[in-house]
């Protein structure tokens, strides 16, 4: 496991990514941070009905990351994605094989490229987190937003705690990406059953039965990074998440472990 | 074309040198896919320190059975050693094993040092042994271009040097001159020739067997999944022997020449408008001579008089189509 970590991380610390990695994180706090404090309302909603700010919310101690844990929860589609293509593409590309016929231990070589993606994604995350407040805090002025509670110890632990979230649910969704690549070891087909699934059809089941967002990955995921809703609270939505993934990383270890390598 | 491995015979009978270990040893290896039987109750030796030329048509089981001495498919029945090691356990020889399989496979993002950086680490080898790899199989000068920038022949190349990582005493070579241009050709069998060494095992496959010809010294040769033949490359069976070829000046007298030669005690088989008349013990230069004057007997002037000798590869189109060409 050690060792794939290492190569894994040998494959990402390259200049190219990392450029492309502060390129991203920019885009996404600038976009982030001027839509959410531009955006924002002057009267308060209910809570947890919608991922909208206000200009209350903002003035709050986790005012100074609201428009990172908005923007991250668009994110989830985007990192399932990714991780379907990194993964699904070492069958198609037949690097597994090259790498299985060095490291036969299937379970650890994939935990040691899971724990490094998932490493990568919490630097990332971090950085992403970090640059959205400081975009948010230069925009705040012109939107008379102030920002006196966002760096005290509340707003520090706010920041966490939206880090945290974030990072949990983004896990949830990398984890549900390389268990969809192990099974069906095709980066189309995989990418077209989690992002069918995940996006319109969960959406359209909730429709027909309301219940379906107590129940359903895709809509526990929303609950998760919407910090709970009026239907989910964060903990159910924590522990089923938990529960999914589990079952998925365990399945997919298995499958992982025990077909031929084919391909 | 039609099939006439039954007619080999026992494929055991050039069996491995017991004074010699083996470096793979499979016994009644089988592999099915569903109903298809990829490998067939294979039980093969290859002693220690030789080059195996690993032969079949497409689709003989080759890439199969090497997978499986790989780790990456399970058999269904059978056993075996790797190394000394049991098959049922890879990851007790696969540190001292190298191999190319299916084609180079690399990410195409990274250059070829960071490519074989990447393997090295995986199977925690020194990656200090980079540099001397790829000079090893002539990419020193693109060892930092991205791989999607190279050919076939440089990724086959890489793919040799990664499998060198780590200075495998076996080594498994998957068709690495299939794709190749002649001058890759060349060069691959070089390499190969260079990469044998006294305490080195290198099992190289390949559907033709002329690629492998001038640098085994050990053949394996299978189809259908099952085994044909497996010894020493000198000792495939040679079905067919040296031959001489004769033509007469005038294509209609190729019957009447065939009659010629059997009154003269000599049996010929037709190939075209051309007798082909099995040497055996005979010296070819008297056999010759004695062709000749039986033509000129009946006035017949030969335009063609020659001596052919079987190669390794009509050899094995004996054993694994049955010679029909």
């Amino acid at each position: 496991m050690t060792s794939m970590f290492k190569a894994e991380l040998l494959k990402l610390r390259r200049r190219r990514v990392a450029v492309a990695v502060a390129i991203s994180a920019l885009a996404f706090a600038t976009i982030a941070s001027t839509a959410v404090l531009l955006s924002a309302s002057s009267e308060s909603g209910e809570p947890g009905a919608q991922r909208g700010a206000t200009l209350a919310s903002l003035g709050q101690a986790g005012g100074a990351t609201e428009a990172f844990s908005i923007g991250v929860s668009f994110t989830g589609i985007l990192v399932l994605v990714l991780f379907v293509a990194n993964v699904a593409g070492e069958f198609t590309q037949g690097t597994f094989r090259t790498l299985l016929m060095r490291q036969p231990r299937r379970a650890g070589l994939l935990a040691g490229k899971m724990t490094a993606l998932l490493a990568f994604v919490a630097v990332v995350l971090l950085l992403a987190e970090i640059l959205t407040v400081a975009a948010s805090t230069a925009i705040a002025p012109s939107q008379k937003v102030s920002t006196a509670a966002w760096f005290g110890a509340d707003g520090l632990g706010a920041a966490a705690g939206d880090y945290v979230t974030a990072l949990l649910g983004l896990c949830a969704w990398a984890s549900l990406g390389m268990a969809l690549a192990i099974f069906v070891r095709s980066i189309p087909v995989a990418l077209g059953i989690g992002i069918v699934w995940s996006g319109p059809f969960e959406h359209l089941l909730q429709d027909g039965w309301t219940a379906a967002g107590q129940w359903f990955p895709g809509l526990l995921l929303e609950a998760l990074a919407a910090g709970g809703t009026a239907d989910v609270s964060l903990t159910r939505a924590l522990a089923l998440i938990a529960l999914y993934v589990t079952i998925a990383a365990g399945l997919a270890a298995f499958v992982f472990a025990r077909r031929d390598m084919t391909a | 074309m039609t099939r006439a491995t039954a007619a080999i015979g026992d494929p055991m009978t050039a069996a491995a040198d017991p004074s010699r270990p083996s470096a793979v040893c499979l016994r009644g290896l089988t592999k099915r896919y569903g109903d298809r039987i990829a490998v067939d109750n294979l039980t093969i030796d290859v002693p220690t320190g030789v080059v195996a030329g690993f032969v079949g048509p497409n689709g003989a089981g080759k890439t199969t059975t090497m997978a499986m001495l790989l780790g990456l498919v399970t058999p269904n029945e059978g056993s075996g050693t790797v190394l000394g090691e049991p098959l049922a356990a890879p990851q007790s020889y696969l540190g001292r094993v190298g191999a190319l399989i299916e084609g180079p496979a690399f990410y195409p993002g990274l250059s070829g040092a960071r490519n074989l950086a990447v393997l090295a680490t995986v199977a925690g080898h020194d990656p200090a042994q980079i540099p001397g790899l790829l000079q090893l199989v002539g990419l020193t000068a693109r060892g930092d271009d991205r791989l999607r920038s190279y050919s076939f022949g440089m990724k086959q190349r890489l793919g040799i040097a990664a499998a060198l990582l780590g200075d495998p005493k076996l080594l498994i070579l998957d068709e690495p001159i299939n794709g190749l241009d002649p001058a890759g050709v060349h060069e691959m069998r070089g390499l190969i020739g260079r990469l044998s060494a006294a305490d080195r095992t290198v099992l190289v496959s390949s559907h033709v067997l002329a690629e492998l010809e001038q640098v085994s010294d050990w053949l394996i040769v299978i189809d259908g999944g099952r085994l044909v033949f497996q010894g020493p490359a000198g000792e495939l069976p040679d079905h067919s022997g040296a031959s001489i070829v004769v033509a007469p000046e005038q294509p209609d007298d190729l019957d009447r020449l065939r009659g010629l030669l059997a009154a003269a005690g000599h049996d010929s088989q037709t190939a075209g408008e051309r007798l082909r008349i099995a040497v055996g013990g005979a010296d070819p230069r008297d056999l010759a001579a004695a062709l000749n004057r039986a033509a000129g007997s009946g006035g017949i002037v030969l335009a063609e008089l020659h001596l052919t000798r079987t190669s390794l590869e009509d050899r094995y189109l004996t054993m694994t189509i049955g010679g029909d060409r």
